[in-house]
């Protein structure tokens, strides 16, 4: 603090000097505004600056000629202010959301924790999705320690999740921070989010704010597409496997006036080879065409008024299946097996926020979808039309200027409706959810986050309940912080929906309730502490979840070998998972990431307490990251260690039957060579070839009864090389 | 143990790699010209940075909005101070060609005000 004193001191001689400025900065997140020690304030085009102090003030001599002061903070958005001559400057800075972070001068750090939320919150930029081939969504998580990605069948090509060792569906999937791609949409979900659209992925572990909902369980995962206004004015992706598929993703951005801009987003995907390495007689990957489309527009006015909204169109096509099958084949069971999903979704949304005053501002959230699905599972057909209305209205109330005390309160409303129709039975599901909330965060001192939400929701069906969740973060030291989470989530999952992949098996689903309302409790404590190592810094983490069902919907493929039953819980089912994290950058420019996770997840199935079949009892990640000294080359390397699990085993099978799959490794790696404008990367998944055993089961007699392409542990697919281009123009600054 | 053994394998030619890409700046016949230039946003920071590595033989390279400096380090032979002036004038910044010594005041300068 002296030096720079004196600094402003010689420096006052050249530049004049009168009375000095004095003030706070602090940033706002999600709603919640906290203190951002360490920010920088300058005088705009000058080096005389200062810092602010671990309580976010700061004190700036006033210089001749320069009346505008910038604020910046690592992750916020800078802002300037212009000085008329006040004693009190008092800054609030914005969440960077922007693709600015992508491109910051010094290595990037793809991935980092938020120190200030009190949600355990990873953020995913740009640079960490530049590491993984990334065409989409679930490819994403490949370097991320708390999300498992893996196939749901042999035949679909669907991918799910599972975070803190529990299924997707607990997690509650966000795009622009609203609830979508539920229902009908949960199995492909994933797929269905280009992964160069994106701008940043936040996943956030454990009982999750109130404000979105009573859906997540185990954590939220939001992903924010690219903004019209950022700076990037053109991308253009062009991917190529080896095995013949291909993908287009484009987008690109039109300022209209200072106030509007608009960008369109186009993906394309195909693939037609029929491959079949272990020949097996059913095709490793589906045949597939997908082709996504997506306008979104901006308009700011300047002055605290904003509107954001969108518009998608999807449109897919699966094919599945043996080899020999074609989509213009009679269905029967003298020809081949096969397997057709077709999807059709449109969805529109708007988000308005206006700023009232300085303590009051609103938010206004609103989507529209509709999803159409065709499908058929050899001589099983399973259609559904799907149509949801959300909207969510939040009031935020900083209680006092330093934001002190925050409350965010509102009202929601769900209206779902969903016709499906399986084999010749219809399910008619209508879901009208009208909800009230409160969130209130105190933050008395940047040490302490404490919020505390609830909820309650009327629901059609199921009646009134309450959705309790609170949240505490504390700083232990300056570097070390403890956050502790509790909180009440609950879902009505559409049974067959979700679990349609398990059509591609001999035994029909026998579920006697079309609507049933999982409920679970979700607790969890973290620890993390970033510190300085030879001068670069290290993160550790260790954290510990559990999630405590007191309703779920149990997937019972062992009781029977006549039907899979799909059934409310009869006594216990919990999962504990415990994990330890260490980033470090080993060297210059080298980054290494480990991480260790053990998943205890059991189930009450057919009268017993076992392990939910199928799932994996630790996972292990090592990622490796290298840039060169202007970044112009990059390399990554990921290696997954997948512990081994239980498999379902069907009553009456042979005493012999295999009752547990082995432990597994899976490595990635690519390389990225960066151009001015444009840049090429080339890579390799699944680099040890190792692929699950018999991945369809009674091959040789699909139609008989010991089918089953659902008893899905591993790799479904082998070692996989991969190229692409990323073509970026970005627009003038200024 | 045989997925450990490739493990430390591909471990082994990463840093293997790496030591021979940090080998490689340290040859001699390196060029360094020093600019102050009128930068007045992060931005312009970032852009002049992407822009600048891409320069002909450019090996090393420091954009400093806080000092308003650039350093741009390149293999002689493959770029001038003209031309790389030349690049910075074309983002709209100027260019004012400085000694190295001029430069290390300036940068200690920006930087220790930042402590």
């Amino acid at each position: 603090m002296k030096r720079v004193i004196i600094l402003l001191l010689i420096f006052s001689s050249v530049y004049g000097y009168s009375a000095p400025v004095k003030g706070k900065v602090l940033g706002v997140e999600n709603s919640v505004k906290s203190i951002l020690p360490g920010a920088n304030i300058y005088w705009a085009g000058t080096n005389l600056g200062t810092i602010a102090n671990k309580d976010g003030e700061y004190k700036i001599e006033s210089i001749q000629n320069n009346n505008m002061l910038v604020f910046s903070f690592v992750g916020f958005k800078t802002d300037t202010i212009k000085w008329s001559g006040e004693e009190v400057i008092d800054a609030v800075l914005d969440k960077n959301t922007e693709i600015e972070e992508v491109t910051v001068v010094q290595k990037n750090k793809g991935a980092y924790i938020s120190q200030i939320n009190p949600i355990y919150t990873t953020h995913i930029n740009g640079a960490e999705l530049h590491k993984a081939a990334c065409c989409n969504l679930s490819e994403s998580f490949v370097t991320n320690p708390s999300v498992d990605v893996s196939y749901s069948d042999a035949i679909t090509g669907a991918k799910q999740i599972k975070l803190l060792g529990l299924d997707g569906t607990y997690s509650q999937l966000q795009t622009e921070n609203f609830p979508n791609l539920r229902g009908l949409a949960t199995n492909y979900g994933l797929t269905y989010i280009p992964g160069p659209w994106l701008e940043s992925i936040q996943v956030s572990k454990g009982a999750a704010s109130v404000v979105n909902g009573y859906e997540s369980i185990t954590g939220q995962i939001n992903a924010n597409f690219k903004k019209p206004d950022a700076i990037e004015a053109f991308h253009f992706n062009l991917f190529g496997s080896a095995e013949g598929k291909s993908e287009i993703n484009s987008n690109f951005s039109v300022k209209l006036s200072e106030k509007t801009s608009t960008a369109f987003f186009v993906h394309g995907e195909n693939f037609q080879n029929r491959v079949d390495h272990n020949m097996d007689g059913f095709l490793d990957e589906p045949l597939m065409k997908q082709i996504h489309l997506f306008n979104q527009w901006k308009f700011y006015d300047g002055k605290g008024f904003m509107v954001h909204s969108g518009f998608h169109y999807l449109n897919e096509d699966r094919t599945g299946g043996q080899t020999a099958f074609r989509k213009d084949m009679e269905r029967t069971i003298l020809n081949p097996y096969g397997v057709n999903v077709g999807n059709e979704r449109f969805e529109a949304y708007v988000k308005a926020g206006y700023d009232l005053n300085v303590k009051n501002s609103l938010a206004f959230i609103s989507n529209v979808t509709n999803h159409k699905m065709n499908s058929y599972y050899g001589l099983n057909n399973y259609s559904g039309d799907e149509f949801t209305l959300y909207g969510n209205l939040i009031h935020t109330l900083w209680i006092d200027q330093l934001g002190v005390h925050t409350l965010n309160s509102g009202i929601s409303m769900v209206y779902n409706k969903t016709d499906e129709m399986l084999n010749q039975s219809n399910i008619n599901i209508t879901e009208v959810v009208p909800g009230v909330f409160s969130e209130y965060t105190f933050k008395p001192n940047p040490k302490i986050t404490a919020m505390a939400g609830i909820r309650s929701d009327f629901h059609n069906t199921f009646g009134t309940f309450l959705t309790p969740r609170v949240h505490l973060r504390y700083s232990l030291t300056d570097h070390l912080n403890l956050r502790v989470s509790a909180g009440k989530g609950y879902r009505a999952p559409r049974i067959v929906a979700e679990n349609s992949f398990l059509l591609a098996n001999y035994r029909p689903l026998k579920f006697a309730e079309n609507e049933i309302l999982e409920k679970a409790w979700n607790y969890g404590i973290s620890l993390n502490q970033e510190i300085h190592l030879f001068e670069r810094p290290l993160n550790l983490g260790a954290e510990y979840f559990r999630t405590d069902f007191e309703n779920q919907l149990v997937v019972d493929r062992e009781s029977s070998a006549d039907f899979i039953l799909l059934a409310p819980l009869d006594g216990k089912s919990y999962a504990n998972s415990y994990q330890l994290e260490m980033r470090y950058e080993l060297l210059p420019r080298l980054d290494i990431l480990a991480a260790w996770r053990i998943n205890d997840v059991k189930q009450t199935i057919g009268n017993q307490l076992v392990r939910k079949p199928l799932s994996g009892k630790y996972k292990g990640l090592f990622t490796v990251n290298y840039s060169d000294r202007l970044k112009k080359w990059m390399f990554d390397y990921t290696v997954q260690f997948n512990g081994g699990g239980r498999l379902p085993v069907v009553a009456g099978s042979p005493a012999n039957s295999p009752t547990e799959f082995p432990a597994f490794t899976n490595m990635n790696a690519q390389i990225t060579k960066y151009f001015r404008y444009w840049n090429l990367y080339a890579g390799a998944e699944n680099l040890l070839d190792y692929v699950q055993d018999h991945p369809v089961l009674g091959t040789d007699r699909p139609f008989g009864n010991e089918f089953d392409a659902t008893r899905i542990w591993g790799p479904v697919m082998g070692r996989k090389f991969y190229a692409g281009i990323r073509i970026t123009l970005n627009h003038k600054s200024n | 143990m045989k997925n450990f053994i490739r493990l430390i394998i591909v471990g082994f030619g990463l840093l293997l790699f790496i030591s021979s890409a940090e080998a490689q700046n340290k040859e001699s016949d390196l060029v360094t010209v020093c600019f102050k230039s009128s930068m007045d946003c992060h931005n312009c920071e970032i852009t002049l940075n992407n822009y600048l590595k891409f320069e002909k033989g450019v090996k090393d390279l420091k954009v400093d909005l806080a000092s308003n400096t650039i350093k741009v380090v390149y293999k002689s032979g493959k770029n001038t101070p003209e031309n790389i002036a030349k690049g910075i004038k074309k983002k709209g910044y100027e260019a004012n060609s400085i000694s190295e010594d001029e430069y290390k005041k300036l940068l200690e300068a920006a930087t220790t005000k930042q402590k």
